[in-house]
C-alpha cells in the first residue's frame, strides 16, 4: 500500500512538475550575460555535433532554422537539452537549470527562423526512388539499399547545408558509422569506401562496418557481408572518400535539387 | 597437559596466528625490492622506478601463442575499466568503476570480498568514472575515491580501517590515482584539470590517515612561480596530479607529474608559464618539499598533461654514469632529465607529424610553432588533444635496454573561446575535433631511450588508449582500444598472439606466478582477464 500511494505521488508530482515546466518561459531570454554562457557552453558541450556556432554538423542539425522539431516553446527546448531525444542521438544532459536556460537564451539568440525549403517533395520522392537511385543505397521506412546511412529521420537529423554537401561533394565529410559505447575516445567509424584484394587477388569494394588491427567487417557494394581477418588479405586501401557518387548541376540541377531536399528535410521519422 | 599450559599454549598459539608479522605484511622494504619478488605485483607499475617490467620469463615468444584465458572475472559496470591489480601471495586486489574494489583468489577468480564507497549523487570526473588501483602497506590497501576521499581497507575482508576526506567534490576534486606507498606515507595527486580545481599532492600516515604534508601544483601569492600567472587564474589554475609518480629511495625523492593548466585551451586569463603545470616535480618523500621542476609544455594550450609515467634509469650519459629520468610525454617529446638536479638533457620527437612546436631548445623550453595557437574558428594542431600518449603505462625493459610506448597517431583542430569558472562546472574554454578528412591510428613502438633511435612499430588501426608490460621471457604485452590483447616479441615487435575482448583496453598490463603458472592480466570492459599457458 505504502508503494502504491508512494508511486501515485510520483506520478502526480510528476505531472504537476511537467505542467509547470510546460508553462515556463526561459527567465533569461535576451539576457546578454546569459547568452554568452550559453555560447560557451554550447561550444564544450553541443558543437561536436551541431557545429560550432549552432550552424550543424555531421551528427547534429542546423539549430538556427527556427524549425524545432521536438518542441518550440522555451519550456520544450529546456526539455530536449535536459532529456534528450530516445530513439536520437541526442543525449540527455546534466546541466544546472540555470545553465539549460542559459543554452535556451543563446539558441534563441542564434535562431533567426527560416523558410520551409522550396520545393516539390513529390517530385523529390520521385526522384529519390527512380531517376535519382538514391535508393538504391539508402533506406527510408524499410525501403531501400543497405550501402548507406538510412534517411528515415534524416531531415530532423542534418542541416540543409549538410544535406547539399552530402550530394553535390560526398566527400568533403564523410557520414559517421557505428559509434562504440565503450569506446569514449576514439572517433566513430565513417562511410568510407574500402578496396580489399584477396591472396588470390579478388577484388572486393565497399564500406567498413568495423574494422580493428586484425579484422574487417566490409559491406560490399554487392550489398552482401564479407568478413575478412587481414592476414588472408593482401591489401586494405582507406579511400578517404564516400561511395556515394557526386551529384554534380549536370546530373542534378537546382530545381530537382530543391524538390530533392524538400522530400529529404520532410523525413523526419513519424510513424506512418 | 594441565589447563593452565593448555591455556597457554593456546594463547601462544592465538598470538602466533594472529600477530606475528606473516609473509604476507608488505613491508616498506618488500616495495623498494618489488623487483626481487616478481611472482607479487606489489605497486602500481610493479617497482619504483616505473618500467612496468617483470623478471617472469615462463612465457616467451616461442610459446606466448599458446596462451589461453586462465579465469575471468566480471566488475559491476561496463566501460573504462583502468586497474592495474596488485598480487600479494596469491591475493589480487583491484579497483573498479564507481569506486568499487574487489579481491580475489588469483588462481580461479573467484571474489573473496568486495567493496563500494558510495558515490554522492553529482560526481564530475571528466574522463569517466575511474580508478586506477590500490596501493598496500602492512595488512592494509589504501584507494583514493571518485568523491575525493583516501580510504584504508583491510587486506582480508575488505573492511574500511579510515576514511579521510582531502578535498570538495562539489569543487570537482576527484581522485582517480593509484596512490604510491614510500615508507609510512600514502601519497596521491587529485584530478580535476577540466573543471579548474588547484592541483595538489597529498601525503598521509598509512597508520592513521593523517595529513603529513600537502604540496600545492599551483604556488599561492608569496610563493616562487605564483608570478608565472595573472590575475586569480591561479586559483582555478588545474595542474591536476592525477597519474602514480616514481620514487627514488637513494635521493629520497618522489618525481610526481602534472598536468594541463585550466582552461586548457584558453590561456588569455592565464598569461605566463602557469607553473607547475605540464611539469615534472621532484618532492622530498618526507616534507613534500619541492627540490626542482621541469615544465615540459609552458602556457599550455592543448591539453598536454605531463601525466605520463616517469621512468627512472641509471645510465651513462655521454661518458659519465647519471640517474635519468625517462618521459614520453604527451606533448610528442621523448625527454631525457638529469633527476637528480632536473637538468634537461634531451627531447626528441616519437610522434610522426608533430606541429605544435619546431623542437626543444637547449634551455629545455619548446621553440613553439608560430599560429599553433587555438583560436575561435579553429587551428589543427598535433599531436591532438589526446597526445601522442596518455596516461596509459610505457615498459623499459632492461634486457633490450628499450623503452616501449603506445602512440596515438592523431591531429585535432583546437577552437578556444573565453569561459567564465563556476564552480565544480566544466572549464575547458572551448572545444577540439578530430581534424576533417583525416584518419587517425596508432602504434606500439619500442625506442632506444637515450637517443630516441626508433627500433621496432607495430601499427594499430585505432589510436591506443592502453599501455604496455615487459617481461624477461622476451614479451611485451599491450592492449589497443579495438578490443585486442596482444604478445609481441621485444626484440623484434612481431605479433606472436593476440585475443579480442569485446571491448576497448583503458589499462597497463601486469603479471604474477602463482602454482608454477606466469599469469598476464588486462581489463577490458567489465571484466578483468587472466590469461596463462594451458596444461603446465
Amino acid at each position: 500500500m505504502r508503494f502504491l500511494i508512494g508511486l501515485a505521488c510520483v506520478v502526480t508530482c510528476a505531472a504537476v512538475a511537467l505542467g509547470q515546466a510546460q508553462e515556463q518561459k526561459n527567465p533569461l531570454t535576451g539576457d546578454p550575460t546569459a547568452i554568452q554562457e550559453g555560447a560557451s557552453l554550447f561550444r564544450a558541450n553541443c558543437s561536436p555535433c551541431h557545429g560550432l556556432n549552432a550552424s550543424g554538423g555531421g551528427r547534429g542539425p542546423d539549430l538556427r532554422s527556427g524549425r524545432w522539431v521536438h518542441g518550440s516553446s522555451d519550456a520544450a527546448i529546456f526539455r530536449t537539452i535536459s532529456q534528450g531525444v530516445p530513439g536520437t542521438e541526442m543525449p540527455a544532459n546534466s546541466f544546472e537549470d540555470s545553465e539549460t536556460w542559459a543554452l535556451v537564451a543563446y539558441l534563441r539568440s542564434v535562431s533567426a527562423g527560416t523558410k520551409p525549403v522550396a520545393g516539390d517533395a513529390a517530385k523529390g520522392e520521385k526522384y529519390f526512388l527512380g531517376a535519382g537511385k538514391c535508393s538504391v543505397c539508402h533506406m527510408v521506412k524499410g525501403r531501400g539499399g543497405w550501402l548507406g546511412p538510412d534517411l528515415t529521420r534524416v531531415g530532423a537529423a542534418r542541416s540543409v547545408s549538410y544535406l547539399i554537401d552530402s550530394l553535390r561533394e560526398p566527400n568533403k565529410d564523410l557520414s559517421l558509422g557505428m559509434t562504440d559505447p565503450n569506446n569514449h575516445y576514439v572517433y566513430p567509424l565513417e562511410y568510407e569506401t574500402v578496396t580489399v584484394v584477396t591472396k588470390e587477388g579478388q577484388r572486393i569494394v565497399g564500406v567498413a562496418k568495423n574494422e580493428d588491427t586484425f579484422s574487417l567487417q566490409l559491406l560490399g557494394q554487392d550489398q552482401n557481408l564479407h568478413l575478412f581477418l587481414k592476414k588472408d588479405l593482401r591489401e586494405v586501401r582507406h579511400e578517404r572518400r564516400s561511395l556515394m557518387p557526386a551529384y554534380p548541376q549536370a546530373v542534378l540541377d537546382n530545381a530537382e535539387l530543391q524538390n530533392l531536399l524538400a522530400y529529404l528535410t520532410g523525413l523526419r521519422g513519424e510513424q506512418q | 597437559m594441565n589447563i593452565v599450559t593448555a591455556r597457554a599454549a593456546l594463547a601462544l598459539a592465538t598470538w602466533i596466528l594472529c600477530v606475528t608479522p606473516g609473509r604476507s605484511q608488505v613491508s616498506y622494504d618488500r616495495i623498494r625490492n618489488a623487483a626481487q619478488e616478481p611472482q607479487n605485483w606489489l605497486t602500481y607499475s610493479g617497482d619504483y622506478n616505473g618500467w612496468r617490467y617483470s623478471r617472469l620469463d615462463q612465457i616467451s615468444p616461442a610459446n606466448a601463442g599458446k596462451l589461453a584465458v586462465g579465469w575471468a572475472f566480471q566488475s559491476a559496470s561496463l566501460g573504462q575499466f583502468e586497474t592495474t591489480p596488485l598480487v600479494i601471495d596469491g591475493v589480487l586486489y583491484g579497483t573498479g568503476q564507481d569506486n568499487r574494489a574487489f579481491a580475489l583468489d588469483a588462481r580461479t577468480g573467484r571474489a573473496i570480498w568486495r567493496y563500494q564507497r558510495r558515490l554522492p549523487d553529482k560526481v564530475e570526473a571528466c574522463c569517466g568514472m575511474v580508478n586506477r588501483g590500490f596501493a598496500a602497506l602492512g595488512e592494509t590497501l589504501f584507494m583514493a575515491t571518485l568523491d575525493a576521499h583516501v580510504v584504508a581497507l583491510d587486506r582480508k575482508t575488505g573492511n574500511v580501517i579510515w576514511d579521510v576526506e582531502a578535498a570538495d567534490y562539489r569543487q570537482s576534486y576527484v581522485f582517480t590515482v593509484a596512490p604510491l606507498v614510500v615508507k609510512d606515507k600514502i601519497i596521491v595527486g587529485v584530478a580535476g584539470g577540466e573543471y579548474g580545481v588547484r592541483g595538489f599532492i597529498d601525503a598521509y600516515y598509512a597508520a592513521t590517515g593523517k595529513r603529513a604534508w600537502r604540496f600545492y601544483t599551483v604556488p599561492g601569492p608569496g610563493e616562487p612561480g605564483h608570478d608565472t600567472w595573472t590575475g586569480n587564474s591561479w586559483k582555478t589554475g588545474g595542474a591536476p596530479a592525477w597519474i602514480t609518480g616514481s620514487y627514488d629511495p637513494e635521493l629520497n625523492l618522489i618525481f610526481w607529474p602534472t598536468g594541463n593548466p585550466s582552461p586548457s585551451n584558453n590561456g588569455g586569463e592565464r598569461k605566463g608559464d602557469n607553473l607547475y603545470s605540464s611539469s615534472m616535480l621532484a618532492l622530498d618523500a618526507d616534507t613534500g618539499e619541492l627540490k626542482w621542476h621541469y615544465q615540459f609544455t609552458p602556457h599550455d594550450l592543448h591539453d598536454y598533461d605531463a601525466t605520463q609515467i616517469p621512468v627512472l634509469l641509471d645510465a651513462p650519459w655521454q661518458g659519465r654514469p647519471r640517474k635519468l629520468l625517462l618521459q614520453a610525454n604527451r606533448n610528442g617529446f621523448l625527454y631525457v632529465l638529469d633527476r637528480t638536479s632536473g637538468e634537461f638533457l634531451s627531447a626528441k620527437p616519437f610522434f610522426s607529424g608533430l606541429t605544435w612546436a619546431k623542437g626543444i631548445g637547449v634551455d629545455g623550453r619548446p621553440v613553439v610553432a608560430p599560429g599553433s595557437e587555438p583560436t575561435a574558428e579553429g587551428t589543427r594542431t598535433c599531436p591532438g588533444a589526446l597526445g601522442a600518449t596518455n596516461w596509459f603505462s610505457p615498459s623499459y625493459s632492461p634486457q633490450t635496454g628499450w623503452l616501449y610506448v603506445a602512440v596515438a597517431e592523431e591531429c585535432d583542430v583546437f577552437t578556444s573561446a573565453p569561459q567564465k569558472y563556476h564552480e565544480g562546472h566544466d572549464f575547458i574554454g572551448s572545444v577540439y575535433v578530430q581534424a576533417s578528412g583525416e584518419q587517425p591510428s596508432g602504434a606500439l613502438r619500442a625506442f632506444d631511450p637515450l637517443t630516441g633511435e626508433k627500433k621496432w612499430e607495430f601499427k594499430y588501426f585505432s589510436p591506443p588508449n592502453g599501455g604496455c608490460l615487459s617481461t624477461a621471457g622476451g614479451v611485451v604485452f599491450a592492449g589497443d582500444s579495438d578490443g585486442n590483447f596482444t604478445a609481441f616479441d621485444a626484440r623484434s615487435g612481431k605479433d606472436l598472439w593476440h585475443i579480442q575482448l569485446g571491448a576497448a583496453i583503458y589499462s597497463s598490463p601486469m603479471t604474477y606466478l602463482l602454482d608454477g603458472r606466469q599469469y598476464v592480466v588486462i581489463p577490458a570492459g567489465a571484466a578483468l582477464f587472466a590469461f596463462v599457458l594451458p596444461g603446465r
